[in-house]
């Protein structure tokens, strides 16, 4: 035996009386126990036993859609430690950022990570959303669920927007008076909308508790189910999506052929598109440990980067709110900045038309793109024209949103930020 | 299970576990390591050196390495700076460098009562040096530097007669004096040529406060208000004053002492309250109650207390009616009836004054001066007027309008001031329109002053 310490320790423990009412199957030794690992764990068993080799491949997914589970569990984690300080109150909420940064141990830290964490998830789900899309992914059978990720993608930002108020400064109050604006340029419904978001006319102590609420327990709670909707149809749809021709590109992928001494056989029912028919079980590995474990090192890089940025920068924490002194320019948080540059030129058009017809055409995509062809391969030439108008649209949104991160300045006056620019004196 | 794959992948389990490792190691100890230790355990070491007997050794070297903090409820402050600071009720520190250095006691204002940033500003809940003392991004009230430490007195009492703030007295008077009125609203009165400056002290910095006295333009460009001409002291005492703007008023306990009794707070009720009526200072005033001018030495200051308080359980009997006054004002009116023994005192009773005197003290009030100069003489610039590029003196006011003129261009004002050369900025100066702020009493009293300022035996007509 000369498999490493913390290996044979977890092998002796899973031995033990108490390791095995546990565990049930320790660590498989055989491909019987690599079945049966992963249909007897709870947390395994949203995987199915054997996984076809194109989803392991790193270059496909980019695992994006699992560093996001991470992030969001990143984020539960490092939120409810947050809440055993926090309260949501305009009167204490700002100092209690402030003893989260002076005397809480590991406050600040907690504090980094979530934020960074945040920010991140905003990030990578647009990235998870743009690799979908240029894989062809959305297709059928997967139209739907394309549909639950556009949701996911919505509960996000509102996760994110909510968050952004609950410290209370400057930075906070400003932003969701700008973000609220926005909602309220909507026809007809926007006043009410607004209304109905702040708890009032202005932000203040309802829009502060309405918020705190929506962020701690509601959209966390949906977006969890979601989640696991979302992850529940991956599985049932067969794993990430692939090319419809088997062995098109398995082979790319190196793994050394496992012993073939078996003496059972693998036997379920299967039929529609489950990834069972028709498909060439020599494709594919077992779970454990091919899957499971690239799961748990992706998770290790997934909480050093976020715990490598929480330790080195901090989040930003400016002014206690003030409700008669805007920042100028005062800004939306920087996923909305896009739509802020866009409600400069027109409310109307940027703040309704535009998010409106974007987020309808996000929905709709996986039943107007009816074209089985390209699916499961990057950038494939047959979707040449669908790839074409989304890079288009993602293009401009990211130059707005650049635009409106740092080129504006005072009263939203083009600035060059290489340039330092000309001090502001409070004009009396 | 022991192939290839599997042993790369333990080989990356490795490396990330490490990483991981390593990172919460540098965030445990970034965290736990924090400057406010190190002074901590310097000051025990330094009560340990200083022990003398084996008890006092044991305490010092039981002393926890923790968080002080004040906690303030009522102020909603936390002033952790004890955290670093910890030998500042201990008078064997004095002398010793910071953060161990001893602060004088102030008996009326006891720590646990006041904290430390309700006088020195800076950030209470911080703990890190830099932080803490709050000359830091996003963080409005910096420490006050030493020499304007009086401003902070102002927060809670009245400035002019705090006689343990005589630089905020002098200050305020400065103030007025100035006729920064004239332009700027304090405490609702003032004229709007300027901001209001109830806040000011909280946004602005002294060295702010310094250029825009100096060369108002230097810091708000184009700024109509003149460079002022200040001694170098009289230039500091109304940084100082300024300073002690800040807007924000103290609760309860920390504002029950707004007023501070003493001998010129006692003169200023004793006129305002109309003691005179009965009562006679230096022959002047009522002839129903005894005269005041040596009831010091005839009473001692309990009796006068209780007699403030109430006048009948001391000379029952007596027509002097329950004023209600508080303990403060009877304390404050007995230090004047005092300070009368020693001293001669000149009241200005408006009562007892000429309008034209009144009319002074209108001109003062309003600060007229900041514009029309002392006295009225004029000599202020206001770049590109017709009147010579000044403000107009109003000495010969008397020669151009008659009362009622004059009255009627007080309360109108003058927005648009003719311009010397129309293709230059128009003159930044104008006059305030004062309807609605001044009393008509006082706009009598200061036509009549206006008017006695033409100097005797000219007449030269227009």
């Amino acid at each position: 035996m000369n498999a490493p310490l913390p290996k044979r320790i977890w092998q002796w423990f899973t031995r033990t009386r108490v390791g095995r009412s546990i565990f049930r199957i320790g660590l498989p030794e055989s491909n019987l126990e690599q079945s049966q690992v992963m249909v007897s764990s709870f947390l395994l068993h949203v995987q199915p036993v054997k996984v076809h080799r194109h989803s392991l491949r790193a270059s496909y997914s980019l695992g994006l859609g699992l560093i996001l589970l991470y992030l969001f569990l990143i984020l539960t984690g490092t939120g409810v430690l947050l809440m055993f300080y926090y309260v949501p109150s305009t009167e204490k909420a700002y100092d209690i950022m402030k003893d989260l940064q002076y005397v809480v141990s590991a406050g600040l830290v907690i504090r980094n990570m979530h934020r960074w964490a945040g920010h991140l998830m905003v990030l990578f789900v647009l990235l998870h959303m743009c690799r979908v899309f240029y894989t062809g992914a959305y297709k059928r059978p997967r139209e739907f669920n394309w549909v639950i990720g556009v949701g996911l993608f919505l509960l996000t930002l509102g996760l994110s927007f909510t968050g952004y108020l609950l410290p209370w400064d400057q930075l906070a109050f400003w932003a969701i008076t700008v973000g609220t604006n926005i909602a309220g340029y909507a026809p007809v419904i926007g006043t009410k909308l607004k209304y109905l978001m702040l708890g009032g006319n202005v932000v203040g102590q309802e829009a502060l508790t309405r918020f705190y609420a929506l962020h701690v327990i509601v959209l966390p709670t949906v977006a969890l189910l979601m989640v696991a909707v979302h992850l529940w149809r991956v599985r049932k749809d067969g794993g990430l999506s692939r090319p419809d021709e088997p062995g098109d590109i398995v082979q790319q992928i190196e793994l050394k052929q496992l012993p073939t001494n078996k003496t059972y056989g693998l036997m379920e029912l299967a039929r529609g598109t489950t990834p069972q028919v028709g498909k060439n079980p020599e494709d594919e590995v077992f779970a454990w440990p091919h899957l499971v474990f690239r799961e748990l090192l992706l998770f290790l890089l997934v909480t050093a980067v976020v715990l490598f940025l929480a330790i080195f920068w901090n989040a930003p924490l400016e002014e206690l709110a003030n409700p008669i002194h805007p920042p100028n320019p005062a800004k939306a948080p920087w996923y909305f900045l896009g739509l802020q540059e866009l409600v400069s030129y027109s409310a109307f058009w940027g703040g309704v038309v535009v998010p409106g017809l974007l987020v309808t055409a996000l929905m709709l995509l996986p039943y107007m793109d009816r074209q089985r062809k390209g699916v499961g391969r990057w950038f494939a030439r047959e979707r040449v024209v669908a790839n074409t108008i989304f890079s288009v649209c993602l293009v401009i949104a990211v130059v707005l949103t650049i635009i409106g991160t740092s080129f504006r300045g005072p009263n939203w006056g083009w600035v060059v930020p290489w340039k330092q620019p000309p001090a502001i004196t409070e004009g009396h | 299970m022991n192939d290839l794959s599997v042993r790369r992948f333990y080989g990356w389990f490795t490396v990330l576990g490490l990483l991981v490792g390593v990172l919460v190691v540098i965030g445990y100890y970034r965290d736990e390591y924090r400057g406010w230790k190190d002074y901590q355990r310097k000051f025990i070491q330094e009560e340990i050196r200083r022990a003398s007997t084996p008890q006092q050794r044991a305490l010092a070297e039981s002393t926890p390495v923790q968080i002080r903090q004040i906690l303030l409820s009522d102020l909603n402050r936390v002033d952790r700076c004890t955290t670093c600071h910890l030998a500042v009720e201990d008078p064997t520190y004095g002398g010793y460098p910071q953060p161990l250095a001893y602060h004088p006691l102030h008996e009326q204002h006891p720590f646990e009562r006041f904290g430390c940033t309700i006088c020195h500003r800076g950030q209470g809940r911080a703990t890190t040096t830099t932080d803490a003392h709050g000359d830091v991004p996003h963080w409005d009230h910096p420490m006050l530097p030493l020499q304007y430490i009086q401003a902070s007195c102002g927060q809670c009492h009245e400035a002019a007669d705090n006689p343990a703030a005589p630089e905020l007295a002098r200050g305020q008077q400065v103030f007025e004096d100035s006729g920064c009125r004239g332009c700027h609203k304090l405490n609702g009165v003032g004229g709007v040529i300027g901001p209001e400056l109830d806040k000011v002290g909280a946004r602005r910095s002294p060295e702010w406060l310094k250029k825009h006295f100096l060369a108002p333009a230097s810091v708000t460009p184009g700024s109509a208000m003149p460079p002022q001409k200040f001694s170098e002291t009289n230039l500091e005492a109304i940084i100082l004053f300024m300073l002690s703007q800040t807007g924000e008023s103290a609760p309860g306990y920390y504002a029950s002492m707004k007023v501070i009794p003493s001998a010129s707070e006692g003169q200023r009720l004793f006129q305002q309250k109309g003691c005179i009526g009965c009562h006679s200072i230096g022959d002047k005033g009522g002839k129903v109650g005894p005269a005041l001018d040596d009831v010091g030495l005839r009473r001692p200051p309990e009796w006068m207390i209780q007699h403030f308080r109430d006048p009948q359980t001391v000379s029952p009997g007596t027509v002097m009616p329950r004023f209600g006054f508080t303990e403060t004002e009877a304390r404050a009116l007995t230090d004047f009836l005092l300070h009368l023994r020693d001293q001669k005192v000149a009241l200005s009773l408006p009562s007892l004054m000429s309008p034209a005197e009144r009319g002074r003290e209108v001109f003062r009030k309003y600060g007229c001066a900041g514009c029309h100069g002392t006295d009225a003489k004029g000599g202020v610039p206001n770049p590109n007027a017709k009147t010579a590029e000044q403000v107009p003196g109003l000495i010969y006011v008397a020669d151009g309008y008659t009362k009622d003129e004059l009255k009627m261009r007080i309360l109108k004002g003058q927005r648009e001031i003719p311009a010397l050369d129309a293709k230059r900025p128009p003159p930044p100066l104008y006059m305030s329109a004062w309807a609605g702020i001044i009393k008509d009493s006082e706009l009598d009293d200061l036509a009549a002053y206006l008017f006695s300022l033409k100097p005797k035996g000219e007449n030269l007509g227009f």
